[in-house]
């Protein structure tokens, strides 16, 4: 004899498995889905968000399905079996709770968004401020405290950094995956990117916005650097354009070489 | 009857005289513009684009009027008239020439929608399998840049048309089915919305002669630069419009007016519920994308060079001309609804079929019908969430988040009465329930992968990667492919009179919930690792290297492919199915699932009057299991 679909012991058998698949999904997704080097103080944040939304994907994907294939196992149709299920037809304090915990869910997460979005966009002070334009297909940094001009994009280490970036011809987006944030280039308007670089070494700036026929290769090389390398590198830059800081105006690098095209 | 077919000379094909109204259409709209042109003076009368803007609304109009759609119109405006009958409209013609023609039956109308809709989703499947073949491995292999970035939009655009009419095709064959109507509430103008989608398909299929590289968003800037194959897009979706605005008026009026006696809003079968929500989207959405394509249309520096999207700068450097931001705004407060209208029916479909399989009252009918509605009414308000990473005021992006994640609550509602509906059942697992709980499955990955980028600083990353393109195919295979497919196996003895074979129905689905599964997370893998979308070639050493001498990228994208030729081939074995079963499958009979739907009521095939006797309806929609609740009694006329 079939027990009653109401049976506490279906829910205990169902509520453990979930639990356990729950820990199980977010091992999974935390293998498959690799994050990059965590390279900016930004992404700190963006990581820890992240990850608190794929414990929550985990806990409701299992309860969903666990739920549903514990019913597709238990109450299956035996062969030969034409009756009926049980009659019912909706359970409305059931439905209300089902509204009301997600709405919570919601302001939890909604709060959480917001925090986080105030810390990942925040001002800080003692910016380093890029002039960045996008073209088709490039990108061109200018530096406005020296006149410094350049075709890759360096950057002092644990200092942040402000983007002021506009284009020159269609949208752009700006990416360095293992800062996190991005921003479109839009053309006609200044939009800001802040990030603070926080590990030295190279990366590879992306455009993320598809902008014709090589979007896929406009790329450009970051290094972070530490500050006495950023204040040589500032120097060597000026001195090749035969400039110093105090004469230096604003400065057309679109012409200048390109970033090496490598893959 | 033999002597009819010989008689049939080719141009007594509907679909072949529109396609020559079309052509002819074409020809007169570059007549016109070489002759505005010379008559104004210049020096060059031919000018590709205008020719093709002209060329693609009077070859549009061309084949409605070679195809007959609109000939009862003509024939009232000369005072005549057309009395509306049953039947076929050429008695003597084999029946399949029906379906190549204008008919007034929704019945016929549905699988004209249907079959079109399923060939455009082929169609646009096989742009995907040819790139994805592309990204295999990095480097370029076979396709050039050019090509690449224009098979990425046509593969957008000629899926959306396989879904959208699809989706017609559900609800032109079903609505009026369910509420035990006879018919839509406007035939002529049903005819006449399909039709209007074939020259659109045209259209587009003619602008893969160029390349147009801007993908299915078709933003500004870059799609004002480039070849003449974008006013082809652009006007194929103007058309497109024109008819989901036309068939989901024609909806809404079948559902508030056609419904037989007994039959209230809320005893209507569920999937009526998704398709009211979803028309009234459609109804009052569409005009905004059309809006906007249009104004594409007249920016192009061919046509009259409108700068609504373009900065122009006056002489003191202020901005007297337009913004490319703004396309965005009106392009996704039209395409982010619809990406429901895309979904609901689907979600309608799952709510439909479980009760069936589960022999079971589908849990909390009114909360499930709501719902609907309150998805459709939120999908007003997200759509700044593509919209992230573009500019505009960072604190919008507040309430863009919020009101973004409170779509998880109706669409959540959803899911845990789709639990209680299987609860305590009686569950059997032929191949349109296998569907429907893969559906549901899918669904789920799509919808929870939503709120780690409707949160602003998570897809601040994820914007613009293989993780959005991830979760955007789960949604709208959970939402729509695998309730579709539910839909043509649950119905397709109801069409045919026929069964299909149930063992290559579960080879189907077999093959293919496993490899979109794999393919999705594979997706969401690649682009949490780095990969942007759109791209040809991508750096192998995202995701660092493996053991195996490949990159970690490029062994995910090798299982993506392969996972992608597996459901190309798994919906291959439908269609043989589909083909076959209607010739030799074992006779269905009239209610083969005991549903208790007034579709199943009434013959397989159903005669060409479905309801000659109106339809009483006394009894709730999903009362199974409970053996005193009757649904129809016998109506007199």
């Amino acid at each position: 004899m079939q027990r009653s679909s109401t049976d506490k012991r279906h829910f205990i058998i169902a509520g453990v498995l979930v639990v356990v698949v729950s820990l199980a999904l977010y091992a999974l997704l935390y293998v498959a889905l690799p994050l990059p080097l965590q390279a900016s103080t930004q992404a700190a944040t963006i990581d820890w968000v992240f990850q608190a939304h794929m414990i929550l994907l985990s806990v409701l994907f299992a309860l969903v399905v666990v739920f549903m294939m514990y019913a597709v196992v238990v109450f299956r149709r035996k062969d030969g079996d034409s009756s009926e299920g049980e009659h019912f037809e909706g359970n409305t304090p059931l439905e209300i709770a089902w509204t009301v915990l997600p709405l919570i869910a919601v302001v939890i997460f909604g709060y959480i968004g917001v925090t986080s979005l105030r810390t990942v966009t925040a001002a800080q002070e003692n910016e380093v401020v890029v002039d960045v334009e996008g073209f088709q297909w490039a990108w061109a940094f200018t530096y406005p405290d020296t006149g410094a001009a350049s075709a890759d994009l360096v950057l002092p280490v644990n200092q942040p950094a402000r983007m002021e970036m506009t284009s020159r011809d269609v949208i752009h987006s700006f990416w360095v995956p293992e800062f996190r944030v991005k921003q479109d280039a839009v053309p006609g308007q200044t939009t800001v990117l802040r990030f603070t670089p926080t590990v030295e070494g190279e990366y590879t700036l992306v455009c993320a916005e598809l902008c014709g026929l090589t979007h896929y290769n406009m790329i450009a090389k970051v290094k972070i650097v530490s500050q006495e390398e950023y204040a040589q590198w500032q120097q060597v830059q000026l001195a090749a354009m035969g400039k110093t800081a105090a004469t230096a105006g604003s400065i057309d690098v679109a012409q200048g070489d390109a970033p090496a095209v490598d893959n | 009857m033999a002597d009819n077919e010989q008689r049939m000379s080719l141009l007594s094909i509907g679909l072949v005289r529109g396609l020559v109204g079309q052509f002819a259409g074409i020809l007169l709209g570059f007549a016109l513009v070489v002759l505005i042109r010379a008559l104004a003076g210049y020096d060059e009368v031919w000018s590709t684009e205008p020719a093709w803007v002209v060329g693609a609304i009077l070859g549009a109009l061309g084949f409605l009027i070679a195809i007959g759609a609109m000939s009862d119109w003509f024939s009232w405006w000369r005072g005549g008239e057309t009395p509306f009958v049953h039947g076929p409209r050429h008695p003597g013609r084999p029946t399949w020439a029906r379906y190549f023609d204008v008919d007034y039956n929704h019945k016929v109308i549905g699988i004209q929608y249907g079959v079109t809709g399923l060939i455009m989703l082929c169609i646009g499947g096989s742009f995907a399998v040819i790139f994805r073949s592309e990204l295999a491995r990095s480097g370029l292999q076979f396709l050039q840049p050019a090509t690449y970035n224009t098979f990425i939009g046509m593969h957008g655009w000629a899926a959306l048309f396989g879904i959208f009419i699809g989706i017609g095709g559900m609800a032109n064959y079903l609505v009026p089915l369910m509420i035990g109507a006879d018919d839509m509430a406007f035939p002529r103008l049903n005819s006449f919305a399909f039709w209007i989608n074939v020259p659109a398909i045209v259209l587009l299929l003619i602008s893969l002669y160029y390349t147009w590289d801007a993908g299915w968003t078709v933003y500004p800037p870059l799609s004002l630069k480039g070849s003449p194959g974008f006013q082809l897009v652009f006007w194929s979706i103007f058309l497109l419009g024109f008819s989901s605005i036309l068939g989901s008026l024609n909806l809404v009026a079948t559902m508030l007016r056609m419904r037989s006696p007994g039959m209230s809003l809320f005893r209507m079968p569920i999937f009526c519920w998704a398709m009211m929500a979803t028309s009234l989207i459609q109804l009052t959405a569409t005009q905004l994308i059309a809006m906007s394509f249009l104004m594409l249309s007249l920016a192009r520096e061919a046509t009259l060079a409108m700068p609504f999207f373009v900065p122009v700068l006056n002489a003191a450097g202020v901005n007297i001309g337009g913004d490319p931001t703004l396309f965005q705004h009106t392009f996704w407060f039209y395409s982010h609804p619809a990406v429901y209208v895309w979904v609901l029916p689907g979600l309608g479909i799952i709510s439909e079929l479980l009760p069936v399989f589960a022999r079971k009252p589908l849990f909390g009918y009114r909360w499930i019908a709501i719902s609907s509605l309150a998805i459709a009414l939120v999908g007003f308000l997200v759509w700044g969430h593509h919209m992230f990473t573009s500019a505009y005021s960072p604190n919008l992006r507040v309430w863009f988040m919020v009101s973004t994640l409170l779509v998880a609550v109706p669409t959540g509602v959803k899911f845990f009465s789709w639990l209680g509906t299987i609860w305590g059942g009686k569950l059997s697992f032929p191949t349109p329930m296998l569907f429907t709980l893969g559906a549901i499955s899918v669904f789920l990955l799509g919808g929870l992968s939503g709120p780690v980028l409707a949160t602003v600083a998570t897809d601040l990353h994820l914007q613009d990667t293989y993780f959005v393109i991830g979760h955007f195919h789960a949604t709208i295979f959970g939402g729509f492919v695998f309730p579709f497919f539910a839909a043509i196996y649950y119905w397709f003895p109801k069409i045919t009179g026929r069964m299909y074979n149930e063992q290559l129905g579960k080879l189907h689905f077999w093959l293919m919930l496993p490899a979109f599964w794999l393919m999705s997370v594979g997706q969401m893998s690649v682009g949490v690792a780095g990969m942007r979308r759109r791209i040809v070639d991508y750096d192998p050493l995202l995701g660092g290297m493996t053991r195996f001498n490949l990159g970690f990228v490029e062994i995910v994208q090798i299982l993506i492919t392969i996972s992608a030729f597996v459901i190309a081939f798994s919906i291959l074995i439908m269609i043989y199915n589909l083909f076959h079963s209607a010739e030799v499958g074992r006779v269905a009979g009239a209610n083969p699932w005991r549903s208790r739907s007034p579709e199943w009521q009434i013959p397989s095939p159903i005669p060409e009057q479905s309801y000659p006797r109106p339809l009483h309806v006394v009894g709730e929609p999903y009362d199974y299991g409970l053996a005193t609740s009757p649904r129809f009694v016998a109506g007199d006329d």
